[in-house]
């Protein structure tokens, strides 16, 4: 086996017979002048066209290829975690497999991981796409992502991305998280760069996202939210939750009580009846919270760990080790 | 009849539950269809409990020399623990699952295994079908149902003949009644299911009659597949949309009440829909809260969770293009 490569290009793939050549090429070309071992670990996310026998093929012709094969159709986020599973390199750079993203960038990406960043992203600042239907709706989600998970990230969308192995391998990938990977890298503390990256409109195939997934981003926010900042502390998080029904409960039962004691008019059952409903609803929620702390205590996500991922340790220069 | 193991290439579990037909006509049946396929095989019984009557014929056969294992389960945990009992112990590359009662033609069972050289799972499928009219529509009411709910369309999912690979196995916990869902279940891992046809046993005639609490389980084993196919990795998608629709409903119900209030100065002392419209909100807010906590049980396991399957990984010189299946079985083995 040659040397350990030093930087893996993870590129998943669904259908793209058409680009997984020119793809190959364009990395081999941008990396080959850099001097470094690397390697590429194409990923197949069960393409029904001919993308694995090309990719076979190139496997053959390159030695740095390989090509992990998923039995189906998994999605992306599977395919970018399938790909960083496999990858063996020190730098992991992932990136789209359509040829919008361009190798070239590469370079750039791993100078800022060398100089001390964890997680570089890159940003599509002209990007080739329709307006309505892909930018706009995009700059809104990007601002409501940063502004929600505290990572203000210009392009969440963006494949193109550079991640210290040690680091993204311990970051737990699923559903759809694809595009929230440095706001999931958030609970390790990253350093993130925000490059900017050409972008090519799109050359062969069609593209397979559409704007029917508002609904869903919206519910993956919230779940970021509460994974990321309250995993550990998932009692106060609930809690929280529980003040605004907290505080109308007890406002109508204030009402209520004021208006029996002070103006003597009869109790009106709806009323009391729905300030206690917003009560207990407040009770049960935070008895949700405990449960979740149960759920922390039994899982095995431990904050410390994801700590260490990012920690350095500095020696005064007295002392002995 | 058995060779060594070595050489095993089939194994055959027969759970015995409820029903259960006699054991020696039973074993005469499956021995010819097996022996018809010219591979070694073994058998293996597993008594879902105490099966007496079973027992009797398991043991005339012993005396009569015939070899094959007994796996006795101290009380009955249903057919899927049965089967995962007898998986256990299943040693060759090829499991069969038969009912111990006569459901298809003895004759028939070799069709299942020939069906693995192009797929992962065969299935059989009771054809041509007796049956009566309202069972029919019982059937098809149960499969559209499945198929509309998991998107795999089946037409005899209880039929207990079937063959796998091993490696289907290896990615495969049943519990509960699942066993009905083998084929919806592998399919949903990635393996290539088909369905075979089998003639019906004449034999096989269910003189019972299904009771409700059966259509109950079974609505509710296909609600729990559904759960499992659709929404287990991402709960908020499915309590999310419960929530989210619930808590419109009510939140709608409460701003035209509080400005039929403000407005039309009707007093909301009196109106029990106040009631019902905060029921409604807050009942929104508990489901989707469900959700969330659904997603941090996920989240804080998501290390132990896989969400794709790896078919195999090419690469050339290192690896020798090995399927990485095959790389899985020598893992499991060592395990």
């Amino acid at each position: 086996m040659p040397d350990r490569p030093k930087v893996s290009v993870v590129v998943p793939f669904f259908n793209e017979e058409e680009s997984i050549r020119p793809m190959h090429a364009a990395i081999v070309a941008a990396l080959t002048p850099l001097n470094i071992p690397f390697e590429m670990v194409f990923v197949d996310d069960g393409s029904k066209d001919a993308t694995v026998p090309i990719g076979r093929e190139l496997a053959r012709e390159d030695s740095r290829v390989r090509l992990v094969k998923f039995r189906r159709n998994y999605g992306q986020t599977a395919a970018m975690a399938g790909g960083i599973e496999q990858a063996r390199g020190e730098v992991i750079v992932t990136m789209d497999g359509d040829l919008q993203n361009d190798p070239a960038d590469i370079k750039l990406f791993l100078d800022k991981l060398d100089e001390g960043f964890d997680i570089v992203v890159g940003w599509r600042h002209n990007r080739q796409d329709k307006l309505i239907s892909r930018k706009i709706p995009s700059m809104i989600a990007n601002r409501l992502i940063g502004k929600v998970t505290g990572v203000p990230i210009k392009d969440n969308g963006c494949s193109l991305k550079a991640y210290r192995a040690s680091l993204i391998k311990q970051i737990p990938l699923y559903s759809e998280m694809h595009r929230f990977i440095p706001a999931m890298a958030s609970i390790a503390g990253p350093r993130i760069a925000e490059i900017k990256v050409r972008h090519h409109a799109r050359q062969f195939g069609k593209s397979k996202y559409g704007l029917s997934r508002v609904y869903k981003v919206l519910l993956d926010l919230m779940v970021i939210k509460t994974v990321t900042t309250f995993t550990a502390r998932p009692l106060l998080w609930f809690t929280l939750l529980s003040f605004p029904l907290l505080f109308v409960g007890t406002l109508i039962l204030a009402y209520t009580m004021y208006l029996v004691l002070f103006t003597h008019t009869p109790l009106s059952l709806p009323i009391a009846g729905s300030g206690l409903i917003f009560l207990f609803s407040a009770l049960i929620l935070f008895s949700s919270g405990a449960f979740g702390e149960l759920v922390y205590r039994v899982g095995d996500m431990r904050e410390h760990e994801f700590a260490k991922l990012t920690q350095k340790v500095q020696f005064s220069p007295g002392i002995h080790r | 009849m058995i060779q060594e193991s070595k050489s095993l290439q089939i194994s055959v579990v027969i759970p015995v539950c409820e029903r259960y037909s006699e054991a020696t006509g039973l074993y005469a049946e499956y021995a010819e269809g097996l022996n018809a396929l010219g591979r070694s095989y073994e058998l293996i019984f597993v008594l879902d409990g105490p099966r007496p009557k079973f027992v009797t014929g398991l043991e005339q056969l012993i005396r009569e020399g015939r070899e094959f294992t007994i796996i006795k389960l101290s009380r009955s945990f249903g057919e899927s623990t049965a089967l995962m009992a007898g998986f256990e112990r299943a040693a060759g590359e090829i499991i069969m699952t038969l009912p111990a009662y006569h459901q298809v033609d003895g004759r028939d069972i070799g069709k299942l295994v020939e069906a693995l050289d192009s797929v992962d799972l065969a299935t059989g499928r009771r054809w041509p079908r007796v049956g009566g009219r309202f069972e029919f529509l019982r059937r098809s009411a149960f499969h559209g149902l499945t198929a509309w709910v998991t998107g795999q369309q089946y037409s005899d999912l209880g039929c207990r003949a079937r063959a796998l690979r091993r490696r289907v196995l290896g990615e495969l916990s049943l519990y509960g009644d699942q066993h009905y869902f083998l084929a919806v279940l592998a399919d949903r891992q990635g393996f290539r299911v088909k369905e075979v046809d089998l003639r019906q046993s004449p034999k096989d005639r269910f003189d019972g009659r299904y009771r409700s609490r059966e259509y109950a389980h079974r609505v509710l084993d296909i609600f729990t597949i559904f759960f499992l196919v659709r929404f287990t990795k991402k709960p908020l998608r499915f309590f999310g949309m419960i929530g989210v629709s619930t808590f419109g409903v009510g939140a709608l119900l409460l701003t035209y009440l509080v400005i039929d209030r403000l407005v039309f100065r009707n007093p909301l002392a009196d109106r029990p829909a106040l009631l019902l419209s905060s029921l409604l909100v807050v009942l929104g807010l508990q489901v989707f809260a469900l959700g969330l906590l659904g997603e941090l049980i996920i989240f804080t396991h998501a290390r132990g969770i896989k969400d794709y399957q790896v078919d195999e990984v090419i690469s050339y010189p290192d690896l020798d293009a090995e399927p990485l299946a095959q790389l899985h079985e020598v893992v499991n083995e060592a395990r």
